[in-house]
């Protein structure tokens, strides 16, 4: 297995300042309120769902509008109640509607460089891996990034791809999944930001395993709880967005996951490239907030530091944000 | 590096050491051992294995290929190509036996990589390479026969460079234009060279660039391959000393402007590799060669003698390096 380690100029500061704000985080937090006073939705208690320890074993993570616990066995952290997935489908919809994710960004600078930085990803763990993938699925993040499709017309190169947004027609589960594979038979299949959306991904990691050949690929991009961010700031983190962040692995819980499902792991990294820039940003804001060592060291750190811990974070797989490369 | 082989053939565990021949008087290891190189075949071996010196070299090998014996070699080839044309007669009267030379940095997991990204066609076309493989000279430079002309046939060119250029060759093919500066900079008394820099280029137009270098002091090995599309730089090279570094690949692809032009900086993968699994990849290709037939990619005796006939075509492309070493001879 490679540890590849994603290295790129440290984005400004007001990239994070602006990167969630509060209305995005207020209209999830009120729609998840919703769900839950919702009559028609089932709840579903469950254990880690990494490795599956026990919730009693976990510990304490938020309290805030619903439990969330960190696993004390793989480090996952999760809801300890999920809805099911056709609610939790169509609330997401209806969100996207209301409040695109992209409104916030600048408009000419619709996240290329990230479009760029998976494109360029599948290349080269295609060429190194010598797997040919003429054929790529995008599950989803079509819906979450509507530049997304028009991106890879313009940068993705002699590949097909397609793309499966999200269902509005009512259907439960992965079946359009589970059809769509069945068709189109990828060579490999995206999951971009989907495994930490989800109610149960073991389930979805089980439809994709199951409709491909063995030998195919599939790349997951998600929310990583042994990033720094998360161990320093909890549930205080930005990133912490309770109903976009129903499951945040640990690299050991989600390894220990997968390689359960039957999948080989190729490749895992923690590209997220935040961590660094989002402590400093909370310790220079929050003058009263203390946590020994790195309240100082962030308020003192010139962008030189801040980049050489980003590196170190990432070459120990401590980021806020992972990728792996999984074979059928 | 006879110790590393046999280690390499256990691991394998397709060998069966027979018996070992060597002058060291410490030698530890559960086999027979003798010091008179022709009674290696009192014990009737079907592979010989050559780690001797390079003036040794082509009679070890030839001896050896005469006698029905297949052969793994180590590098140079002997001290010229001349001592390779020397071996390749002999192995073409012998069609049925192997004949392989220890040239194991291709089987470094990071130059496969490289390799692997070139050919999928996902760098682009390759422009230039850069290379550089340096250490410092060592104890006893002066009295080491690999600094000894007539033992070694040269100086770091030949004995560590040589490395390098085997690479370019995999990269590259052939060169047709060669120019060099080859120097004496610290060990100005001992007649072979200390530095190397040489300028290649093939008929494609992929220009190389070499240093090779016994002043590196800091132990240094760094190839970088520029493409059109991008480019990848392998920095330290696992090897059996550990003194080189880990093995870190960094590679990126450009992102392009609305105009198509590059941006500067492009975002770059490290991979970092930190077991050796060249000597393990080396030994078993050569033992598919011999139990299966499989051709041998790396290590041939044509690559041998085109990279040593790359290695005379540096030293003869500086017109003042012959001079500087009679100087040397009729000084001593
Ligand atoms: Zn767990």
């Amino acid at each position: 297995m490679q540890t590849p380690v994603f290295i790129d100029d440290l984005p400004d500061i007001s990239t994070v300042a602006s990167r969630k704000s509060d209305h995005y985080r207020q209209t999830r937090n009120r729609a998840l309120a919703e769900m839950l006073l919702d009559d028609a939705v089932s709840w579903h208690e469950r254990a880690c769902p990494a490795c599956g320890q026990s919730r009693d074993l976990s510990r304490n993570f938020s309290q805030a509008l619903m439990p969330f616990q960190r696993c004390s066995a793989c480090n996952t952290i999760y809801a300890a109640r999920v809805p099911d997935q056709s609610h939790l489908d169509g609330q997401r919809l209806r969100l996207l509607d209301e409040l695109p994710p992209e409104t916030a960004d600048k408009p000419k600078r619709p996240r290329e460089f990230e479009y760029i930085s998976i494109l360029n990803w599948i290349r080269l763990t295609e060429a190194r891996s010598g797997h040919s993938l003429g054929k790529v699925l995008d599950y989803r993040f079509s819906s979450q990034a509507p530049s997304w499709p028009d991106a890879v017309t313009r940068l993705g190169t002699h590949r097909d791809w397609s793309f499966l947004p999200l269902a509005a027609d009512g259907e439960t589960g992965f079946d359009d999944l589970r059809d769509r594979l069945q068709a189109e038979t990828p060579d490999a299949v995206l999951l971009y930001g989907e495994m930490d959306r989800v109610a149960d991904p073991a389930a979805l990691l089980r439809v994709v395993r199951a409709n491909l050949p063995r030998g195919s690929l599939v790349f997951i991009a998600t929310s990583c709880a042994d990033g720094l961010e998360y161990e320093i700031l909890g549930a205080d983190s930005p990133s912490f967005v309770p109903l976009d962040r129903l499951n945040i692995f640990s690299v050991e819980g989600f390894s220990q996951m997968v390689r359960e499902l039957g999948y080989t792991a190729l490749e895992v990294s923690t590209p997220g490239r935040l961590d660094a820039v989002i402590l400093q940003h909370y310790f220079t804001e929050i003058e009263n907030a203390d946590v020994p060592f790195w309240s100082g060291f962030f308020r003192s750190a010139n962008k030189d530091r801040l980049r050489d811990l980003q590196i170190l974070l990432q070459r120990s797989l401590r980021s806020g944000v992972m990728r792996f490369v999984l074979e059928t | 590096m006879g110790q590393i082989r046999h280690e390499a053939m256990n691991r394998h565990g397709g060998f069966d050491v027979v018996c070992a021949c060597d002058t060291h008087a410490n030698f530890d290891a559960d086999i027979p051992l003798v010091t008179d190189p022709t009674r290696v075949y009192d014990y009737d071996p079907d592979v010989v294995f050559c780690c001797v010196p390079n003036r040794m070299i082509p009679d070890v090998v030839c001896d050896a290929l005469e006698r029905g014996k297949h052969v793994f070699s180590e590098k140079p080839p002997g001290r010229n190509s001349d001592d390779v044309r020397r071996m390749q007669a002999v192995e073409a009267r012998h069609p049925d036996l192997v004949l392989k030379f220890g040239f194991n940095h291709r089987f470094h997991d990071a130059i496969e990589d490289a390799k692997r990204m070139l050919d999928a066609g996902t760098m682009g076309d390759l422009y230039f390479m850069r290379g550089v493989y340096g250490k410092a000279g060592g104890a006893n430079y002066a009295q080491n026969w690999r600094n000894d002309p007539s033992q070694s046939g040269g100086g770091i060119l030949i004995d560590q460079g040589i490395h390098m250029l085997d690479l370019f060759l995999m990269f590259a093919d052939h060169f047709s234009d060669v120019q060099s500066v080859v120097q004496r900079k610290f060990w100005t008394d001992v007649p072979v060279e200390d530095n190397a820099f040489a300028l290649m280029k093939n008929d494609a137009g992929v220009v190389a660039s070499l240093h090779s270098s016994a002043t590196q002091w800091q132990h240094k090995f760094t190839l970088e391959l520029y493409a059109r599309g991008g480019f990848i730089s392998v920095n330290g090279i696992l090897s059996a000393s550990g003194t080189y570094g880990t093995e870190v690949l960094n590679v990126a692809l450009n992102r392009l402007d609305q105009d198509g032009n590059p941006i500067p900086n492009p975002e770059s993968q490290e991979v970092r590799y930190t077991e050796d699994h060249s000597w393990d990849k080396e030994i078993a290709e050569f033992h598919a060669a011999i139990a299966e037939g499989q051709p041998v990619r790396c290590g041939t005796s044509q690559q041998a003698l085109d990279v040593m006939t790359l290695v005379e075509r540096i030293y003869a492309a500086d017109a003042d390096w012959p001079g500087q070493i009679a100087a040397t001879a009729t000084a001593g």
